[in-house]
């Protein structure tokens, strides 16, 4: 085992200083000096056509600096990460109820109101289509030109009738989830600015992809990209939410048409009607097992509500067939895949990707199975889980490091799993109502974007004055601490401390392209990226020393923040006094880094299959409340495998916050949506967990380093958000023995499934008495 | 109804006199704006966050006479004589307040946006009670939503600040 200073330590955030003291400034926190306010029309209706917008008197107002619609954009009217097809303003037509018709910018707030509320838009309403399965009735209202099928995937492997026939257990099960809201605190917003004499245009703005912004807004205001400073970073989280486009053609339309800074903030109902939600989803299984626990052929059929237009809703169904077999081996395999629009709430990118959706059915269907088959849960998951080598459930090979079964091993000594009966017993003792359950489940999670998709990240290491070390790098704070995450490895690789290492985050102007701040991919495709850097750096800090101290380069090595002379370990210079002559010499000292995704030597189209996972089990005990109905999780144990853990305290932080969010999922969280209109729009009516409903939690960290990986890390982002909320309805099915198979698991579900149960249980006697 | 916003529009300035992180200001603000508003927008003290502005996320919590309240549901003149403590305020002295230094210790944060809010519900809680339980703190931030951390480190943070104070 290596010994490392910072790697695979409790190292604190290098971005906390700031943040507990409010002097960290988000975009919503800037205000400058005559800034106008916007504010955004949208759409009355779910479904209508625009026959006419009346912007006259609302441009009348005093105080109104700009009022815009469709007619104003110069470039292409749309948005959208894989196909543009969301309009920046609509034009004839709206699709759902966050649709943004009209732009108004006005000294201040209330006259930016008042301006939307004298815009005269006339509409003729259209049938609202709610569901896909009215999407795809006969006669369906068309929602766009090329019909309701947003998309369709299919993928097999071997034969799967015959891998049916084969079996002699088979499991089958439909399951349906919800919208699910991000919710991060700050909502959608930003500043923007246009400098005329420069041509440039700069937008503040929380995301997570300033690049990918910068391009989007070129591509609407038909203006030089290069021209287009965009800083997305930090940002009040994201989750997924802020990959895409909200605020910030819009911001930008307004600063180029007024010459002046405007601001914009989406209120929280704002958000939550416009911004993309987890998808709705119904997926279908099938899953055949022989008598001695082995799995022979499994069978999936997901269609996604996909809302109104594609954002990035392809690879989220993608993801969700490739998340649905988990990481078991079967010889034979089918999956299928429709994103069905309606006039609903939008789908897209939401931590998870696809997988929440699809596993939370699969994991219980492997629980039925293993009931049946008479076997642990553990034991018949261990028996099917992949290793190093193995070909998956989609064909490919797995080769970067697969700890599923470790992290199985690990589940199965942990108190929580062997003492399960014994602390159900003493729980159910003490309360007269209660029944006990615990529950597990595991996943594997996709890192990185998959093949054939551009996967990359670029980075700059500078060496300045006094010894301070500067890191460039596109990526962008989101919340999940991968600033601090670089800087460890920096300073683990230059020998440093790491209060030398300051880091420049997300802005097109300062900092080159790393990527994308999604798949769980940031830590491992910057890391590589900074050890490149680093690398490259080297011989330019031996070739200055080798000048300065009149000895051959050869002579030379770097360690321990120092360039010295191999024979005379004396002669040496310091980082610090290596700059300093760098400087003298004006000789600027930096170097590039650069790094791309190792992909799958097998290709499936459209980013499938992926070459590396995080696996992760958990374990969830949960107590049923026989009287009202409500399950409280009262203990949780996560056993991510995620290569190597880069800062311990950052994945207890992923797993902490992953499992409540997946708690919500499992038990409070759901958008309502009909017929298009939201029904729950704030956080009285959208239930989020508080300090009061979380359980208690453990994070056993399982590392498998992954040779490829900075380190030997992967990636944790998005995969302790998944297995919990099956681990929750298999701890369900274990207390009160019944299975849900629709989400979020009210009180209200609970009762009516214990009613009911109850009422079997004791025949028709039970009808009459009751 | 255009009539009464217009009204709205023209409501004159009112003077305010209140302690702001222990200094008695005056400022000039319109009635109907919010103490949340006054504080970001005419105070510059951005470290006090908008999440909801409709007392529904608790980051814009904020200390008057000690009390934790929601400052998007407070009226700027209502603050009239009272003290008014935000997160700026906690480290005026350069140095950071124990729950400052706990929150980074146990890496209690991620994102950041609701945390100037936590650590003021949970200092109000540690003024009134040095030696909370851990039910106690819960319920004390039961009203500040986190969408990150899951709470543990938060509370464990809050703990931590708990025994450096004591």
């Amino acid at each position: 085992m290596e010994d490392f200073k910072y790697i695979g330590k409790r190292v604190p955030r290098i971005d906390a200083r700031d943040k507990v003291t409010g002097r960290t400034k988000y975009s919503t926190d800037i205000y400058l000096e005559d800034m106008l306010w916007a504010n955004v029309l949208r759409s009355e209706h779910a479904h209508a056509k625009i026959l006419k917008i009346d912007v006259e008197k609302a441009r009348g107002l005093a105080g109104v600096e700009a009022v815009l619609t469709h007619e104003d954009i110069p470039g292409h009217n749309g948005f959208g990460i894989i196909e543009p097809n969301w309009p920046v303003l609509c034009r004839d037509r709206v699709r759902y109820k966050g649709d943004a018709v009209a732009l108004v910018a006005a000294r201040d707030e209330k006259t930016a109101e008042r301006a939307l509320s004298l815009i005269e838009v006339e509409y003729e309403t259209l049938p609202v289509v709610d569901t896909p399965e009215e999407a795809l009735s006969p006669g369906a209202p068309q929602i766009h030109e090329k019909g309701n099928i947003m998309h369709t995937m299919e993928l097999a492997k071997g034969n799967v009738g015959a891998g049916m026939s084969e079996a002699e257990v088979v499991a089958e099960e439909t399951y349906s989830t919800q919208f699910m809201e991000h919710a991060y605190l700050e909502t959608e917003g930003g500043v923007a600015v246009y400098d005329q004499e420069e041509g440039v245009i700069t937008v503040w703005c929380g995301d997570q992809y300033a690049f990918r912004d910068q391009l989007q807004i070129a591509r609407s205001l038909d203006w030089d990209p290069l021209k287009i400073r965009v800083i997305g970073s930090p940002t009040g989280g994201a989750f997924g939410g802020k990959d895409e486009i909200s605020v910030q053609i819009h911001l930008a339309l307004l600063a180029y048409r007024t010459g002046k800074p405007v601001r914009l903030h989406w209120s929280r109902e704002e958000s939550i009607v416009v911004g993309p939600k987890r998808h709705a989803m119904k997926t279908t299984f099938k899953i055949g097992a022989k008598k001695d626990g082995r799995l022979t052929a499994i069978d999936v059929d997901v269609v996604a509500n996909t809302g109104a237009y594609d954002t990035i809703a392809a690879p989220v169904l993608n993801l969700a067939l490739e998340s649905s077999p988990g990481p078991y081996k079967y010889l034979h395999s089918h999956f299928k895949g429709m994103a069905v629009y309606t006039n609903n709430a939008m789908g897209g990118e939401f931590r998870g990707f696809g997988a929440p959706q699809v596993v939370f059915g699969l994991e219980q269907e492997l629980d039925k199975l293993a009931e049946r088959l008479g076997m642990d849960p553990v034991e018949f998951r261990l028996l099917n889980a992949v290793e190093l080598g193995d070909i998956s459930a989609l064909g490919h090979e797995l080769r970067t490091s697969v700890g599923i079964k470790d992290t199985l091993l690990a589940a199965a000594r942990t108190d929580l799993w062997r003492e399960k009966e014994e602390m159900k017993r003493k729980l159910e003792a003490s309360s007269k109502y209660k029944k006990y359950g615990v529950g597990l489940a595991s996943e594997w999670h996709a890192v990185g974007l998959g093949v054939g998709i551009p996967d990359f990240a670029n980075v700059i290491v500078e060496l300045g004055e006094g010894g301070k070390v500067t890191l460039r790098t596109g990526a962008i704070e989101i919340g999940q601490g991968n600033l601090t995450a670089y800087a460890q490895m920096l300073a683990e690789a230059l020998e440093c401390d790491i209060a030398q290492i300051e880091v420049i985050h997300g802005d097109t102007f300062l900092t080159p392209d790393s990527g994308t701040v999604t798949a769980s991919r940031s830590v491992l495709i910057n890391g590589n990226a900074i050890l490149d850097a680093v690398r490259r750096l080297i011989p330019q800090l031996v070739r200055i020393a080798a000048g300065a101290l009149n000895v051959a380069a050869a002579e030379l090595e770097y360690g321990g923040s120092r360039v010295y002379s191999r024979s005379d370990p004396n002669l040496s210079l310091s980082l610090e006094e290596i700059a300093e002559r760098a400087l003298a010499g004006g000789e600027p000292l930096n170097a590039a880094g650069a790094s791309i995704m190792s992909v799958s030597d097998k290709d499936f189209g459209e980013g499938l299959p992926h070459n590396y996972y995080t696996y992760i089990t958990q374990i969830a005990l949960v107590g049923v409340d026989t009287g009202t109905g409500e399950v409280e999780v009262v203990r949780v144990v996560s056993l991510p495998e995620m290569g190597k853990a880069i800062n311990i305290a950052g994945v207890e932080g992923q797993c902490e916050g992953g499992v409540v969010m997946g708690e919500g999922y499992a038990l409070f969280e759901e958008i309502k949506v009909e017929k298009g209109r939201f029904l729950n729009t704030g956080f009285t009516t959208y239930i989020l967990p508080t300090a009061l409903d979380v359980p208690e939690q453990q994070t056993l960290i399982v590392e498998k380093p992954e040779k490829t990986g900075p380190y030997g890390a992967k990636g944790v982002g998005e995969a302790p958000t998944v297995p919990i909320t099956p681990a929750i309805a298999n701890a369900i099915y274990d207390a009160v023995g019944i299975r849900f198979n629709t989400l979020p698991i009210t009180p209200e579900k609970v009762i009516a499934a214990l009613n009911k149960k109850n009422a079997g249980d004791r025949g028709v006697a039970a009808d009459k008495s009751s | 109804m255009g009539n009464t916003h217009e009204k709205q529009l023209n409501m004159k300035d009112i003077e305010i006199n209140f302690f702001l992180n222990g200094k008695k200001i005056t400022v000039a603000a319109p009635p109907s704006l919010t103490l949340l508003r006054l504080l970001r927008e005419r105070l510059s003290l951005t470290g006090t966050k908008a999440g909801c502005e409709r007392g529904e996320c608790g980051s814009c919590t904020v200390l008057i006479d000690g009390e934790p309240v929601n400052s998007c549901l407070v009226l700027a003149p209502q603050v009239e004589g009272k003290k008014v403590e935000t997160i700026e305020g906690l480290s005026r002295e350069g140095g950071l307040h124990p729950l400052q230094e706990a929150f980074i210790e146990e890496s209690a944060v991620q994102c950041g946006y609701c945390i100037p809010g936590m650590i003021m519900a949970a200092r109000a809680l540690l003024e009134k009670n040095k030696n909370p339980g851990r039910e106690e703190i819960k319920r004390a931030i039961s009203g500040n939503i986190c969408r990150c951390t899951g709470y543990v480190k938060i509370i464990r943070a809050i703990e931590k600040a708990a025994d450096k104070l004591r």
